[in-house]
This record gives structure tokens, C-alpha cells and sequence, in this order.
């Protein structure tokens, strides 16, 4: 919200505070100043010259060249305006300013053959009105060379100020003012409001009606009669100008700067459009037709609150008024209303209809009921003194329940308990009333404080509390040098997935964070997606089921960009329901966490020692085992190849004791045109819930080998089609536990073997580790290896 | 023979000062050394020498045979290592190592990982949560009234309109204080949502780091000073910071925490890095803490903000790119 500093100086005395001090007291005390606007700099580079000499252009009838005096030196301008004259006080641009009204900067020129060195502007080149019949004259008092933005006035400062939805008191200049006051220990002045009251009554001209006076406590009515519509005086346009306002008509304008003075939104009726002068506050009937001032037409609903005349609705109760019923250059009669609604009730409305005004904005967030006779008889005051016309008198006050203020008590011990520092008993007490609170009862422990009707968001001693530190100044705080911390256990919850991180970054492998949100046709395609009700786009409709259009996207968007060999991994959630049926509760969805693992493009690119080679499903096999034999070192894995997946071919599962942990295997082709990708993608998709469930066993050092090893080496030759795995299997059952280790090293197939033969080579490694083997007793087991090895596939022994 | 003996002495001294190579080397060792060397023509000599004389020529033909091993052995060694160092030059040395792949955390858990760092550095226990939240832990228990303005502080994406996609990690203190007695000291980071146009300066979602502290005499004083020791830690001793009063429906008071930003050569500005606050006593209430005996701080902030302003990132966007040319500079 933008306010004005000189509008400010009407309610406290500022003077002798720095504007910085100002800045930064509101911002400390919870009222942010966003932004300083100073309005003066507009006018950098203009000052007040004098026209010390006028001659006629030799080259051009309308234009004449002068010499004017900038108060340090004397230009040559050349001026095209009919006014100029010699001897006048003008508004001048030097060579440098920037002119409002064009956004241009001022060069040095030469016009029809004559040097011109700045320029005499107009209203409308200064952008102070559109007047563009010739320059603007200033006072011959003005003193030469002085700044034009204290001579036109143009020299106020605006801040713009960010106000919390709890602050609905601070919502105007007054608002602003008594935190300023109180900060400041400076008085808060309202405007003495004065006026010549007619004969006739308020009452006796208008009615008002409350039929729901749950969400209208109370509405006011003060009828001015007589007004002539116009232009407002400068004064008015200024102050509204100043704080981003466009000026419409002198009333219109006056309830409008009341609302930006005090915080009361007001409407304007135009009495002679009203059926028997009549206001009657009702609910609308559902679907009924409005058209606002905006010239919309609007439905509504019967929750809706409306202003009605004897007839029709005329406005929709502090969101909007009516087209019907607004002030016009003909009015003459008007009928102010200044009322007090229910904020919920206001913001279903406004927020049903997309309609925040000025008025809602107030409303919704709680104006002050005991504010509401002081606006309108300052509306009836300023439209008198800007339109003029006849303020009837007395107010028509339809206030069937009056709001009794409320209280709150605040023991003085709980400030040094909350805060952790001590404020004096006479500051706590001065802060409070200087913010309008009303001291009703004091003892030796406590006050009980009467909260003023603007303080909707203060009701508990704790947000008395605030209020006391905030004014005091959080800035003076005292940081003590001492943080106290429990000595309970600690506990992480991350860690498991920061060694996750730490193992596949050293693995070579990068974290993506892609987006949980994706396209309807995506999640359906990867899962039983959740839907959003209100989503952002279409792109963005449903909640992920699973990491792996997000992945397969990330390898799509590097493709495009030439990076081909990728290896990346996500830890994140995906979300599935688990029933068609609407989720109610925790138990209708799953939210569990997924690790993915991706490898793309080349394992190694060319390089001086050794040749490219494209990743491959042993490579993911290799990261992933890797992987979990670091994070587990005393888990057994096993993998599993009767899997089938809906994404993946050359596809292998991952299981221990505790059940499964995950799948991986290549990106099946149709997946990866479906994301325009056009080279093999292999992925690896874990369970981190059933990671964490695995409980390893307490590691425990193992005693290091006192004895020697023995290897053996062994070829057999076999039918192709025979699975590495199974031999594997079967030498291990032939086998004691002399045996430790078995190390496939060499596949090879050649026609020399036989057709659909292949030999498998292995190392085998053999120790005890209490003795050391002798020769015979490791080739008797050998021996028992060849020959269950020959019997069960029908092998023979390679070179043998 | 002792003329002999020291005659011999300094041609050997002669000839071994012009060896340059281990051929010539071996030249002087069979002249000297060998079995048909100078050295064993002396010691057949010295059987006939007379016995009185044996003494001081023995030990004369002794010292010869010390010094010339002794000189031919270190020579010998020299000769070697240069021959070494001259195989060594065949490599050549600046061929470009063999690569080893080390990947990295994205730049959003680098940060995280810092924050984390430095709250469990002052006894934080750490905490996470779900992301599809209840209406209820995500607002209504932390004291945002149904219908009030508030609630519009923060563009919701709603699942239903009682679940929701959590705005910000504060469910996770619900969660925290109903299953923990006091005290409790624990950070919750965390993803959240934000229902809001995607551009360069908001995203969908982004990441929040939760703090909260209670037990029976924690105050705001406390809360500001663990907070300033976290920004010294964060950016560093000099940093400049304001603590200004705000607005949250779950703390009161409440403050926002503002840093000094000052890029080279432009205007300097506050910044705002993080919201905090007493804990409002209705929280407390609605998870059954008793606020008369117990006071509490809770605090926020965002880690993606942080990361891109001390990386000198303009575009939010590209942190969730996965652009690997991005993920490659951290």
C-alpha cells in the first residue's frame, strides 16, 4: 500500500525524523517498507529559470529564441510556446532532465539553424496536468535556480508498504500514523471535523433497513443534498495522485480519500436513483442478475450480501456498488454509506466473484465498527467543502446489536517469560495506549486493556505481548551470547538418504530434481496418478506415480542439447491412489520415496587409452550391486531375471531376506520414442522404504587372513545357451566352504568349440582360515567340480 | 710396492674420472677389479713381500682396495639412476591422466546440506514428513482460521478440499509435537508447493528448511540469537542482518529475518531470508502442550532463494532442468 509522507504530517508531527529512520522503524515494527519512492527525482535536472530575454526566431514566425537564467549560468533556448514572455518565472529543463511526459532525455539542439540548450515545459510536459496551451507560468517571487519540485510541490516522498493479512488497522495514513505515534512517543491527531448542519434530518429523508444483521452489524447513512459534481480541487487530486489514485469526481474522490485516511471504505449513492430513498441490506436470491459500476454483469448467489433500495439491489455489500446507483455529473443529492460487514462474509463474495476492491480488501480482513459515524460525517464535511450542497443532519445508524469491545489481560511476568528481556512496567503501559488500547483495570501483576474496535487480529495476551515487543523494537533485542540446547538423543531422519547421495555421486553419478507434477496423459501412463483439483496448467495436472517420466524427460532434454552419456539419479516421492474412490483420509493414497538410477550414451568416449563402449545392462547391474554392497556390506542381494516389467526388457529384479527392493533393465523402445529419445536408456528403480527396512547385521571385524590362498583355473566348454549364473550354482553345491570365491574371466565362442558351443572360464579361490591347504586336498575338490559340472551340463572340460 | 700401490691409486683415480657410461665403467672394473685385475696381481705380489715390510704394506694395499670399491661402487650407482631417468623420458609424462567419473549433489541438497550442517552443529535433531498433507496439519492446526486472509498468503494446490500439497514444512512441527514430549529441538527440510505461474522467479515447488525448539523457558531473545549464529555460520561473520516484525497465523511474535545484500556496483537492498516466531500458544494447544508451562520457537526458510543468491542464479527454472551442463559447475 502506497503512502504519502506529507499526507502523514496531517495526523503526527514528523519533524526533526529522518526519513531513513522512519523506513526503517515501520519496517522493524512489522510494516515493511518495500520501496521509497521520492517524487522528486521526476524533476532531477529542472529548475525555476528566468526569461531574461525573448527575441523572435530569425528562421521560424511561431518560435522564439530566449536567454534564460538557470540561477548559475544563461542558455540559449528556443521556445515555441505563444506565453513565453521576457521577465517570466518558468519551468526549465536542462540539458540532462529527463521530460516526464515522453520519458525522453533532453540533448542540446539545433532548431530551424539556432542552438537550443534545454527547454520551458507545460503542465502536461511535466506531467502535472494535460494543459498543453503553453508553458507553465510560475510566481515571479519564486526564487531563480530553486528546485521545481519544492516550487510545483512535487516533492513528496511515497513508500510503498507490504501489510500482513493480520493488520487490517494499518490499512490507511491513519492506520500508519499511530504505530508512527507510538513508536515515535508522538501524539496521533485526527482531523476536528466542522460543519454547518441543516434543519433538515438525515432520517427524514432516507431509510435504512438490516435484515441481516449477522453480516451487517451496523450501516450509516448521511445524506448531503445539493452537490454540484466537478473536477476535485488540486489538494485533493494531489493527495490521491500521490498514492497511485486516478482522481474521478469531487465525491467520488472524497470517499475514496477518506478510505485512504482512515480505513473506512465508504459508497456514495446517488439518493434520486434510489426507490423510496431506501436502503435495505439483504442477501441476494441465487442466480440473480447485477451489473457492478465495472460494468459487469454479475451472478449471484443467495450467500451473497447485498445493498438494495425498496426495489432492486443497488450495490454488492462492501465489494462493488451498482451502475444504477453511482454518482454522475448529474447528481445532486447523495446518500453516504458508511457501514460495518462481516469479514467472512465479504470474502466469500469477493473471492467467489474474483473481485478484490479497495472496499473488500478492508472489509474482509476487519474494519472498525466505532469508525464508521466519524467517516461519513468527515465524507458530509469534505464533500461540502469540494462540492458543496447541504449536510443534513444527524446520521441514520441501523445498529440493532451494538459490539461491545472486547478485553484482554496481560500479566507482566509473561513478557520476560516470552521475550527473554525485560520492558519497564511505564513503557508496556505508554506503548498500549499509544496504540489505542484502553487501560480498564491495573494491578501490582497485570492490566486488563479494552482493545480498540480496528484490532480485530488482537483478542490473547500473547498478541498483547507482541505488540509490546514489536513497538519496543525487535532491533534492540539483545542476542545473549548463549543458545541453551537439550541433551536429548539426536536424531536424523536424513542421513540414510544423504549416504544414498554420497555413494552414487562417487559412483559418478549425478542428482537430478525433476518436477512432481506432470501432464494427465503421463501420470496414466506410469501409474494410478493422483489429480489435482486446482492445477496450474494442464502440463501440470496430476501428481507423480513415478520418477520415471521425470528421468526419461531429464535424458530427453540433454539429448536435445548434445549431451549424450548421462548417468543420473533422483531421490524423491511418488504418489499413487489406492482406490478409486475420493481420498479422504491417509489411508486412500501412497506417498512413498523412490530412488532411480539412469545410465545413457557412452561408458567411456574414446579416449588415448582405451576405445569408446557404449553403457549396457552389465553396467547398470554393476552401478546397482555397487551400490548396495556399500550401503550394506553384510546384506546378501539377490537378483532375480523371471521379472516382468511394463518399461523395461533385459529386465532383473533386486530381492533380500526382507522382500523386494527394486527392478532395472533397459528403457523398452516404445517408452523411449514416447520421449524422443533415441539411444538405449537403462534404469534402475529402488525402493528407499524397503532399502531402510533391511537390517543389516552389526559389522564385526573379520580376523585377516594368517594362511595362503590357492587358485585354481578352469575352462569348460558348453551349450551357448547355458546361463553363466547356473554353473556358477552348480560349482558352488560341488563344492566345501573351502571354496570362497568363484570369478568368471573369460567367455569366449568360436566355431573351433563346436557349434552353439561357448567355454567359460573361472577362477577359483580356495583358503582355510585356520591352516594352510595342501595341494591334494584342493585338487580333490577340483576334481569333484569337473565332474559335476561335465555330468549336469553335459560339458567337457576345455582343453582337456 | 708402495710406490706401486700409490701410483696405482691415482691412475684409477685418473681413469675412473673419465667414465661416462657403464661400459666404460666395466672397462675400469676388469682392469682393476676383476680376477685378472690390478688389484689381484697386487695381493699375488704381496706373498713375496718379507715379512718385516708386510705390515705397512698390507695396510697400504688395503686402503687401495677400499677406496677403489668403494669409488667404483658410488659411481656405479650414479651411472644407474641417470640411465633410469633417461629410460623414464622415453613416457611422455604429459598425456592427459585416465579419467575417473565422480558425479555430484544436486546444487538444492548442497545447500540443504549446509543448512543441516550448521543446525545440527547446535543440537538439532532433524525430522521429515509427507508432502500430501491434511487441510488440518497444514493449516488449521497451525492456527490459520478457516476464511481468513491468511490462508491466501499461500497459493495451495488442493488434492481434495481436505488434502493438500504441503505450502510450506511447518506440518511436519504438527507431526513432531504430537508424537515427541518436550523438549524438543529438531529441523525438518523438506519439498513444498506453491501454486503459482511458473517464471524465472518462481517455481511449482521448492524446498524449505522448518526449525522449531521447545521446552520450559525458551524465548525470543534465544530464537534471535541462534538465528544470528546461523547466518554467521550461512554468510559468513560480517553479515549484515535486520530482525523486523511479520505476520504468521503459527507464531506470535513473529519476524522476518532480512540480510544486507549489496551487489557490485549497484544498490544495495534487504533481502529476506527466513520467517520465525514464538509459537503461537493455539498451536500448542491443538497438539496438547500445555502453553502455560511450555514456550517454543519455530523458524523457516528457503533453501532455493538462498542457493541462487549466493550462486549468482537468475532463473530458478534451470535448477530443475537437469541439464547436465548445469549440474556439472557444483
Amino acid at each position: 500500500m502506497k503512502i504519502s509522507i506529507n499526507w502523514l504530517r496531517d495526523y503526527i508531527d514528523l519533524s526533526g525524523i529522518s526519513l531513513d529512520e522512519i523506513v526503517h522503524k515501520l519496517s522493524v515494527a512489522g510494516l515493511e517498507v518495500e520501496e521509497v519512492i521520492d517524487q522528486s527525482k521526476v524533476f532531477e535536472n529542472f529548475v525555476v529559470g528566468y526569461v531574461k530575454e525573448k527575441k523572435k526566431h530569425p528562421n521560424a514566425d511561431k518560435l522564439s529564441v530566449c536567454i534564460v537564467d538557470d540561477g548559475t549560468s544563461e542558455h540559449n533556448v528556443v521556445c515555441g510556446a505563444p506565453n513565453v514572455e521576457q521577465g517570466q518565472k518558468v519551468a526549465f529543463a536542462k540539458v540532462g532532465a529527463v521530460i516526464p511526459s515522453e520519458g525522453i532525455k533532453l540533448a542540446k539542439a539545433k532548431i530551424r539553424g539556432e542552438q537550443s540548450f534545454g527547454m520551458i515545459c507545460s503542465e502536461k510536459e511535466l506531467g502535472l496536468s494535460d494543459n498543453h496551451e503553453g508553458i507553465l507560468v510560475l510566481d515571479s517571487n519564486i526564487e531563480t535556480g530553486k528546485n521545481l519540485a519544492d516550487a510545483v510541490g512535487q516533492n513528496d516522498i511515497v513508500l510503498d508498504i507490504a501489510i500482513t493479512p493480520n493488520r487490517a488497522d494499518a490499512l490507511s495514513h491513519i492506520g500508519i500514523a499511530r504505530d508512527l505515534s507510538a513508536i515515535f512517543k508522538r501524539e496521533l491527531k485526527f482531523p476536528e471535523i466542522k460543519f454547518k448542519e441543516s434543519q433538515k434530518k438525515s432520517s427524514d429523508y432516507a431509510k435504512v433497513e438490516i435484515v441481516d444483521a449477522v453480516n451487517c452489524p451496523r450501516y450509516i447513512g448521511k445524506v448531503v443534498n445539493g452537490v454540484t459534481i466537478g473536477e476535485s480541487p488540486n489538494w485533493l487530486k494531489t493527495k490521491l495522485k500521490s498514492i497511485g489514485l486516478r482522481p474521478i469526481n469531487n465525491v467520488v474522490d472524497v470517499t475514496n480519500f477518506v478510505l485512504y485516511e482512515v480505513g473506512q471504505p465508504l459508497h456514495a449513492f446517488d439518493l434520486d436513483n434510489l426507490t423510496g430513498e431506501k436502503i435495505v441490506v439483504r442477501c441476494a436470491s441465487e442466480d440473480e442478475k447485477f451489473t457492478t459500476l465495472d460494468s459487469k454483469e454479475r451472478i449471484l448467489k443467495s450467500t451473497d450480501l447485498m445493498i438494495c433500495d425498496a426495489e432492486k439491489p443497488v450495490a454488492i455489500a462492501g465489494v462493488m456498488g451498482g451502475e444504477n446507483s453511482e454518482v454522475t455529473p448529474s447528481t445532486k443529492n447523495v446518500l453516504i454509506e458508511s457501514a460495518y460487514f462481516n469479514p467472512s462474509s465479504i470474502r466469500k463474495t469477493a473471492k467467489r466473484l474474483g473481485l478484490s476492491t479497495d472496499a473488500s480488501y478492508r472489509f474482509e480482513r476487519g474494519s472498525d465498527f466505532n469508525i464508521t459515524q466519524w467517516a461519513a460525517r468527515r465524507a458530509a464535511q469534505l464533500i461540502q467543502e469540494v462540492a458543496g450542497g447541504e449536510i443534513y443532519s444527524g446520521e441514520i445508524d441501523a445498529y440493532p446489536t451494538p459490539i461491545t469491545l472486547k478485553t484482554a489481560k496481560l500479566r507482566y511476568s509473561r513478557i520476560s517469560k516470552i521475550l527473554g528481556y525485560e520492558v519497564s512496567l511505564p513503557n508496556v503501559k505508554d506503548i498500549l495506549k499509544n496504540l489505542g488500547f484502553t487501560i480498564k483495570l491495573e494491578s501490582e501483576n497485570e492490566i486488563e486493556v479494552i482493545i480498540p474496535g480496528y484490532r480485530h487480529d488482537i483478542e490473547r495476551e500473547i498478541d498483547l505481548i507482541e505488540e509490546v515487543a514489536r513497538i519496543y523494537g525487535y532491533d534492540l533485542i539483545p542476542e545473549i551470547n548463549k543458545v541453551s540446547t537439550t541433551l536429548e538423543d539426536k536424531i536424523d531422519q536424513s542421513a540414510f538418504n544423504d549416504n544414498v547421495r554420497n555413494i552414487l555421486t562417487s559412483l559418478g553419478f549425478y542428482e537430478i530434481m525433476t518436477n512432481s507434477l506432470v501432464k494427465e496423459s503421463t501420470a496414466y501412463r506410469f501409474g494410478s496418478p493422483i489429480k489435482m483439483l486446482n492445477p496450474q496448467s494442464s502440463e501440470m495436472s496430476h501428481l507423480r506415480p513415478s520418477l520415471l517420466p521425470g528421468m526419461l524427460q531429464a535424458v530427453s532434454n540433454n539429448l536435445k542439447v548434445n549431451e549424450k552419456n548421462l548417468k543420473f539419479f533422483e531421490i524423491g516421492k511418488v504418489f499413487e491412489k489406492i482406490s478409486d474412490s475420493e481420498i479422504t483420509s491417509f489411508d486412500d493414497f501412497t506417498e512413498k520415496e523412490h530412488l532411480i538410477i539412469a545410465l545413457t550414451g557412452k561408458e567411456i568416449e574414446t579416449e588415448w587409452y582405451a576405445q569408446d563402449r557404449r553403457e549396457d545392462v552389465f553396467d547398470l547391474k554393476g552401478a546397482v550391486y555397487n551400490f548396495l554392497n556399500k550401503l550394506y556390506r553384510a546384506t546378501e542381494f539377490k537378483t532375480t531375471y523371471d521379472v516382468t516389467d511394463r518399461f523395461t526388457e533385459q529386465s532383473f529384479g533386486i530381492t533380500t531376506e526382507f522382500g523386494n527392493i527394486g527392478i532395472g533393465g533397459k528403457i523398452k523402445t516404445e517408452f523411449q520414442q514416447l520421449f524422443d529419445i533415441n539411444q538405449e536408456v537403462f534404469i534402475a528403480i529402488l525402493e528407499v522404504d524397503s532399502l531402510k527396512a533391511i537390517l543389516e547385521p552389526q559389522r564385526k571385524f573379520k580376523e585377516l587372513l594368517k594362511f595362503p590362498k590357492v587358485y585354481r583355473d578352469i575352462a569348460f566348454v558348453l551349450e551357448k545357451d547355458v546361463e553363466s549364473d547356473k554353473v556358477i550354482g552348480v560349482i558352488k553345491e560341488a563344492s566345501s566352504k573351502l571354496l570362497h570365491q568363484i570369478k568368471l574371466f573369460d567367455i569366449f565362442q568360436s566355431d573351433s568349440l563346436g557349434k552353439d558351443k561357448k567355454s567359460l572360464a573361472f577362477q577359483l579361490e580356495y583358503y582355510d582360515s585356520s591352516r594352510t591347504l595342501t595341494e591334494d586336498e584342493v585338487d580333490k575338490e577340483f576334481r569333484k567340480i569337473i565332474q559335476t559340472v561335465e555330468k549336469t551340463f553335459g560339458a567337457q572340460l576345455r582343453g582337456a | 710396492m708402495l710406490d706401486k700401490i700409490s701410483e696405482t691409486r691415482n691412475n684409477f683415480d685418473d681413469d675412473l674420472s673419465k667414465v661416462s657410461d657403464l661400459n666404460s665403467l666395466e672397462d675400469v672394473r676388469l682392469k682393476y677389479l676383476s680376477r685378472k685385475g690390478i688389484l689381484t696381481q697386487f695381493f699375488e705380489d704381496f706373498k713375496s713381500v718379507p715379512n718385516d715390510q708386510k705390515k705397512l704394506v698390507g695396510q697400504s694395499l688395503n686402503n687401495l682396495k677400499t677406496h677403489i670399491q668403494e669409488k667404483f661402487d658410488s659411481l656405479k650407482s650414479e651411472i644407474e639412476s641417470r640411465t633410469n631417468l633417461q629410460k623414464q623420458s622415453d613416457i611422455d609424462l604429459t598425456l592427459p591422466g585416465r579419467t575417473y567419473q565422480v558425479g555430484s549433489k544436486h546444487l538444492i541438497t548442497q545447500t540443504m546440506d549446509e543448512v543441516k550442517y550448521i543446525f545440527k552443529g547446535l543440537g538439532f535433531s532433524l525430522f521429515e514428513g509427507p508432502e500430501l498433507e491434511s487441510d488440518y496439519n497444514n493449516f488449521t492446526a497451525l492456527n490459520f482460521a478457516d476464511d481468513h486472509p491468511a490462508r491466501d498468503m499461500q497459493d495451495t494446490f488442493f488434492v481434495t478440499p481436505n488434502f493438500v500439497l504441503r505450502t510450506h514444512t511447518s506440518p511436519v512441527q504438527i507431526r513432531v509435537m504430537q508424537n515427541m514430549k518436550p523438549p524438543i529441538r529438531a529441523i525438518m527440510p523438506g519439498k513444498v508447493y506453491r501454486n503459482e505461474v511458473i517464471s524465472a522467479k518462481s517455481y511449482c515447488l521448492f524446498h524449505q528448511v522448518e526449525g522449531l525448539y521447545v521446552d520450559t523457558d525458551v524465548t525470543f531473545a534465544e530464537l534471535k540469537a541462534t538465528l544470528v549464529a546461523f547466518l554467521k555460520q550461512f554468510f559468513g561473520k560480517d553479515v549484515v542482518y535486520r530482525f523486523r516484525a511479520s505476520f504468521f497465523p503459527f507464531t506470535e511474535p513473529s519476524a522476518e529475518m532480512d540480510v544486507w545484500w549489496q551487489p557490485k556496483g549497484k544498490e544495495g537492498r534487504w533481502l529476506e531470508v527466513l520467517g520465525c516466531g514464538m509459537v503461537d500458544p493455539n498451536v500448542f494447544i491443538n497438539v496438547g502442550i500445555d502453553p502455560e508451562k511450555y514456550t517454543g520457537y519455530a523458524f523457516g526458510m528457503g533453501i532455493e532463494r538462498t542457493a541462487m543468491r549466493k550462486y549468482g542464479i537468475d532463473d530458478i527454472r534451470i535448477l530443475f532442468d537437469s541439464d547436465i551442463r548445469f549440474l556439472k559447475q557444483f
